[in-house]
């Protein structure tokens, strides 16, 4: 289905990424070719929603460099970033809470439609999509975390991106609802936005991703199929070291 | 807040502007005229406060120094340049918006509110000391006097239109106009776009950025648009009063009155500024025959009020009647 001889999209270019004296990303290069769901792996810690943070613009590297579409991005600022094209959800979700359903989505759209009536009825649309249809007018405060996680998806969709970067949206979220959501990022995929995912559910990577990056302490470990990096030694004796540790 | 007006609303609207215009036909008594003068003033500071505040989520505590820079500055030209008050009224806006971009940019990149709170007030204290202590110019505590009038005109149909101490109805109906002015902008600006852009990020400032909204650019916008707002009541007030002292123009007593009317008011709301500069204004006038026991009074109502109507008295009515839940 992808074409891996397809140009990467995004290429994250030897990224450390340095608070004080700790390393959160240590010398970390990807390429991201365009049409592919690439996994991003890795424990707790590992540096995975550090390499979103910059990928998105929240912090600047220490030193390497963030390509998007072969144009240097790396000093360009979180909003600039999502008009070129980027967009992401959150890990902790951070919905506008005193806006509706709906509101929270025109946030997004807002670029594309000149008269608010335009934008609310395109904005609605992308309520529908994720499952939110029966909670347009709703308050976002009041809303579960799955919810939440599926009104992120819907604002990140609405500003039309060309790469979202989607931080555990099976995070929180009940069991019941995940094949749908596996169905909405594939449809997402189909329509050819390349994405990148934080995961920690194996069924959901296995089902969805081209390619998986296994993190560890802020570097790549493995990489390769999903399934090949599930059955690496290394990240089978990382967990259940970890299991032997009590966790 | 998006949606279109209902019938309500408009409803709404419509009997509060009539009740507003009509009000000098009913009395044209000067002291009734006085104060609803001070309620309209303190109304549109209240409004560009609860702008920042309620809408772009900047907790400043340094709105004063604009009004006050807005009141010096427009009585200054026009007493040193001999240029009308007609004109000095937009200059006194535009020194304090430009005050505000100047102070705002770099207050504005503080991500941490407590910061930006003790900053904002430590530049106005700034503003009330300078004007305290540049003698020579503003004469200081001893008080600005003399300030020029506002010229009268003659309106088709109505007549000449003065502007005197002695008759404060004219007075009444240019702080109205001025009222309702800053009131369409701000309330066209917050159903706009860039409205709903501001509330984004006021309650989230990363997911706002995520989506494209340029938080510096927001940020200083809505304070230069504020400073601006409360620039022109200030200058208002000057030519208004005719005297101005720095601490009646430029006093924390004064921005501290006008958070408690948006609390009581209602914060983030369009009427709860307004709701709460009537009430709180009007309240402390009935209650001057408590003499010392006023401020006490005042205080205790405004406990009253934020405890059980925490979030102002612009939800009274839900609170008393309460829709059926779904």
């Amino acid at each position: 289905m992808v074409n891996l001889a397809a140009k990467p999209i995004l290429q994250v270019d030897a990224i450390t990424m340095r608070f004080g004296g700790i390393v959160a990303i240590d010398n970390l290069s990807l390429d991201v070719k365009q049409g592919q769901i690439l996994a991003l792996m890795g424990p707790n810690g590992a540096g995975k929603t550090t390499t979103f943070h910059v990928i998105a613009g929240v912090h600047r590297p220490t030193s390497g460099r963030i390509l998007f579409q072969g144009r240097d991005i790396t000093n360009m600022r979180p909003d600039g970033r999502c008009t070129a094209g980027v967009a992401r959800t959150f890990q902790i979700t951070q919905p506008f809470e005193q806006l509706s359903v709906t509101e929270n989505i025109m946030v997004g759209a807002r670029p594309f439609h000149s008269s608010m009536a335009d934008l609310r009825k395109a904005s609605e649309v992308y309520a529908h999509k994720v499952g939110l249809g029966d909670k347009l007018d709703a308050p976002a405060k009041g809303l579960s975390t799955g919810q939440r996680k599926r009104l992120e998806l819907a604002r990140a969709m609405a500003t039309r991106p060309k790469l979202l970067l989607m931080d555990e949206v099976t995070g929180g979220v009940d069991m019941k609802s995940i094949p749908g959501i596996i169905d909405l990022v594939k449809s997402l995929r189909d329509e050819g936005l390349t994405i990148v995912l934080i995961e920690h559910n194996m069924k959901v990577i296995s089902e969805l991703a081209d390619e998986a990056v296994f993190m560890n302490r802020g570097a790549r470990m493995v990489s390769g199929t999903p399934h090949e990096v599930a059955t690496d030694p290394g990240v089978v004796e990382l967990y259940l070291g970890e299991a032997k540790d009590g966790h | 807040m998006f949606k279109p007006l209902t019938q309500k609303s408009w409803a709404g609207i419509g009997a509060a502007l009539a009740l507003a215009l009509v009000l000098p036909l009913i009395t044209r008594d000067p002291y009734v005229m006085h104060v609803m003068v001070l309620v309209m003033i303190f109304a549109i500071f209240a409004s560009a406060w609860n702008l920042v505040t309620g809408f772009g989520g900047l907790k400043t505590f340094g709105h004063h120094a604009f009004f006050g820079l807005g009141a010096y500055g427009s009585a200054l030209l026009a007493l040193n340049l001999g240029l009308s008050p007609w004109i000095t009224l937009w200059l006194g806006g535009l020194i304090a918006a430009a005050a505000g971009l100047l102070i705002g940019t770099p207050i504005l990149r503080i991500r941490s509110m407590p910061h930006v709170a003790i900053v904002t007030l430590g530049f106005a204290e700034i503003v009330r000391i300078c004007i305290a202590n540049f003698s020579g110019l503003t004469r200081g505590e001893m008080g600005l006097w003399g300030i020029p009038q506002f010229e009268g005109f003659t309106l088709p149909g109505i007549g000449k239109v003065t502007f005197s101490p002695a008759d404060k109805v004219s007075f009444y109906y240019l702080a109205l106009a001025l009222l309702v002015l800053m009131m369409v902008v701000i309330v066209r600006l917050m159903r706009s776009k860039t409205g709903l852009a501001m509330l984004a990020m006021r309650d989230g400032e990363d997911a706002a950025e995520s989506l494209g909204v340029n938080l510096t650019r927001m940020k200083l916008m809505v304070f230069g648009l504020s400073a601006f707002i409360v620039g022109v009541a200030g200058a208002f007030y000057a030519h208004y009063l005719l005297i101005l002292t720095p601490a009646s123009a430029v006093g924390v007593d004064l921005m501290i009155s006008i958070i408690a009317m948006v609390l009581v008011g209602g914060l983030g709301t369009f009427a709860g500024p307004l709701v709460g500069a009537l009430v709180l204004t009007v309240l402390i006038e009935l209650m001057r025959d408590l003499e010392n026991y006023r401020l006490l009074g005042y205080g205790l109502l405004i406990v009253l009020i934020v405890m059980f109507l925490p979030r102002g008295l612009v939800t009274l009515r839900e609170r008393l009647f309460p829709r059926p839940q779904e």
